[in-house]
């Protein structure tokens, strides 16, 4: 295809069944109408011919010149015809030709020179077009001297041209009744054809990015099944080296708890081998260091798990937020009592519950909690709010912290972006919030609080 | 205590080794699963600490052997794999916990000590700071004084202290005393921080939970 977006299938099936359609009917129709034509013409010039030479008979040589007999049915050949009164039939004798001898004298002389017995017809204009025929004759009789004589009868070519037109009509009009319906049909018969591949495109066009099923298509003639097989092998495939992708990730992943299990647990005991402040503190650095990757690894294991296909093995139930949100709260208090924060729970409205993955909702609500425990600070007071707004189920995890300023609040939620440089954490967390959220056809986001502090909300719709 | 440590990774057990002899458990050491299963089989452990990932047997399979030879003795899965299947298919194995590595030892150490404690149910008289808790006497005392409580009182502290450290919901409580009467708790919450002043115990009131029993700063 030489155009860089190509035409419509269907426009240019349609273009090309149906333009040769027209152009041979076009054709054909001009064929018939000259085949008509050209038998109008031999069924006039015939007629004519014929008057001619009975009106040659007429004529007779006598010793003082020519003798003309016209009786009434010669006259009645050269009379009008009854049918048509529009006809017009005019005659000229001349002798020698060109010398008027009977008739009009309107009559234009033959093209070229006319042989003998052998009749020219040719049109004219008399004052009407008009189909003339001439016929030159020796007319030779005892007594007389031969005389050299032109008989010519012109009728108006009207008719002649009616009757042709009439031919083609009766041939054309039938025709293009015959086009009209095939047309339609070609129209209808594309449209069945390329259904298959509607669907196809149909399917192709509402696909997420990340849904890689394979192509339904129930029925589809062997061209488009070939090509559905082709598009549903190359997502196979897709599907196959992303599986693949994220079985290493986690494994990786798993293979790392060990070693940085055992790096935490030696760093720990040589922190209580020692005294030494200077060395203390460095010790202290490599635990941190030790605790912060295990808790990146865990996030990076928790984000493979909200992948969407990991999402869907995981199975869709009807979680209970009030239950939820106690359950992680109450796990939480440690941690929070260990870092001198006070947490809380206040459900406004009970008996509220989402469409879910539980494990997942469960993840993020114990990383927006472990978030304000580790950004609030020693004193704050932190406290989860379960409440119905409108449709949705709203999770808020309000501090009375120092907040977040505008500018980090968006970019909070972007992976390894930390709202401060020091703890524990990886800069993982709301990005997996929001991913966890979104999956469940929520969004998560930071608002700041009244009077100061910050608001974590996990917006979900209500089941 | 006699504790068996299956762990392939060197430096974790070897670190895990110390840290639990310093936690008073004497230690024997498996790097394998094949060991670890006839140690288990063939000795008198008094609580287990097993990683899933061994060589030579796995430890899903070594639990399982044990468990079908009939050994009873508390088992704890540490593992590095934390998906929800795998929890639940070592808990099915007859694994009594789940810790996830890495781990904090504090929570390692509190856990088996929970294990141990449900292997031995309220016969043992438990302390904590100034209180000890006489279960089979049904007796408390603070700093070797005997303190009066009524049978709702011993319960809730009794689960506090069973559960401390973490928070205590109504609803447990309620199940506790097997009946649903919410609106007296906090005059029995209130009576029973009188009651464990001076014992360097104190009852936090965590809002919208419940209840939680932690050790004040001074003892």
């Amino acid at each position: 295809m030489s155009k860089p977006a190509g035409r419509s299938l269907h426009r240019q099936l349609l273009l090309w069944l149906l333009l040769p359609q027209i152009v041979l009917w076009g054709v054909a129709a001009f064929g018939a109408y000259r085949v008509a034509s050209r038998h109008a013409d031999e069924l006039v010039d015939a007629s004519l011919l014929q008057a001619a030479r009975a009106l040659a008979r007429q004529i007779r040589p006598t010793a003082s010149g020519l003798f003309v007999d016209l009786p009434r049915s010669a006259q009645d050949i050269l009379s009008v015809n009854p049918a048509d009164p529009d006809e017009r039939v005019i005659y000229m004798v001349s002798s020698p030709p060109g010398q008027l001898l009977l008739g009009d004298a309107r009559m234009p002389a033959p093209p070229g020179a006319p042989r003998l017995n052998e009749p020219v017809f040719f049109d004219a204009t008399v004052p009407e077009p008009m189909r003339v025929v001439s016929l030159d004759l020796q007319l030779a009789a005892a007594g007389a001297p031969d005389s050299a004589l032109r008989v010519q009868i012109a009728r108006s070519s009207a008719p002649r041209e009616l009757l042709a037109r009439r031919m083609l009509l009766d041939t054309a009009l039938p025709l293009s009744l015959l086009i009209a319906l095939m047309s339609m049909g070609v129209w209808a018969g594309i449209r069945k054809g390329l259904k298959p591949l509607a669907e196809l495109q149909q399917q192709m066009e509402g696909r997420r990015a990340d849904a890689l099923d394979p192509v339904q298509l129930q029925a589809a003639p062997p061209e488009v099944r070939a090509l559905a097989g082709a598009v549903n092998e190359l997502l196979g495939q897709v599907q196959h080296s992303l599986a693949t992708q994220r079985r290493f990730i986690s494994d990786a992943a798993h293979q790392l708890r060990t070693p940085l299990a055992g790096l935490k647990s030696q760093a720990e005991l040589a922190l209580e081998a020692t005294s030494d402040p200077a060395l203390r503190q460095r010790l202290e650095r490599v635990r941190e260091s030790a605790v912060r990757s295990a808790r990146l690894v865990s996030q990076l294991l928790t984000l493979a798990r909200a992948e969407p296909e990991a999402v869907a093995a995981q199975g869709w139930a009807a979680v209970d937020c009030g239950r939820l949100v106690r359950e992680v709260a109450a796990d939480g208090v440690p941690r929070a009592l260990a870092a001198g924060c006070d947490l809380g729970v206040e459900v406004v409205h009970e008996g509220l519950s989402v469409q879910g993955v539980e494990v997942l909702l469960r993840e993020a609500l114990i990383n927006l909690i472990d978030n304000a425990v580790r950004y609030a600070g020693t004193g704050a007071t932190i406290t989860v709010k379960l409440r119905r707004a409108g449709d949705d189920v709203w999770i808020d995890v309000e501090d009375n912290g120092p907040g977040l300023a505008l500018d980090l609040r968006e970019r909070a939620f972007e992976r390894f972006v930390r709202g401060s440089a020091h703890g524990e954490g990886c800069g993982l967390g709301l990005a997996i919030v929001r991913e966890i959220a979104e999956r469940h056809g929520g969004s998560a986001e930071l608002l700041p609080a009244a009077p100061k502090g910050c608001i974590a909300r996990l917006t979900l719709p209500a089941a | 205590m006699n504790l068996l440590l299956a762990e392939d990774d060197a430096l974790l057990a070897d670190a895990l080794q110390q840290q639990l002899l310093n936690a008073s458990f004497k230690v024997e050491w498996a790097e394998n699963g094949a060991v670890a299963e006839y140690l288990l089989k063939k000795q008198d452990f008094d609580i287990a600490i097993l990683d899933l990932g061994l060589p030579m047997v796995d430890g899903l399979t070594v639990l399982k052997r044990v468990r079908e030879a009939g050994r009873t003795l508390p088992i704890l899965v540490l593992t590095a794999l934390d998906a929800l299947e795998h929890r639940v298919a070592g808990l099915q194995a007859g694994a009594d916990d789940y810790l996830t590595k890495p781990f904090d030892f504090p929570e390692l150490e509190a856990r088996l000590h929970a294990l141990l404690r449900r292997g031995r149910p309220a016969s043992q008289a438990q302390q904590l700071r100034g209180l000890t808790l006489d279960r089979a006497a049904r007796r408390a005392s603070i700093a070797g004084e005997p303190v009066e409580l009524s049978p709702r009182e011993w319960t809730l502290l009794d689960l506090l202290l069973t559960e401390r450290d973490r928070v205590v919901t109504k609803a447990q409580i309620a199940e506790a005393w097997g009946s649903d009467d919410g609106g007296s708790l906090e005059v029995y919450i209130h009576r029973l921080r009188k009651k464990l002043e001076g014992s360097g115990l104190a009852v936090r009131t965590v809002r919208g939970l419940g209840y939680l029993l932690e050790a004040t700063s001074s003892p």
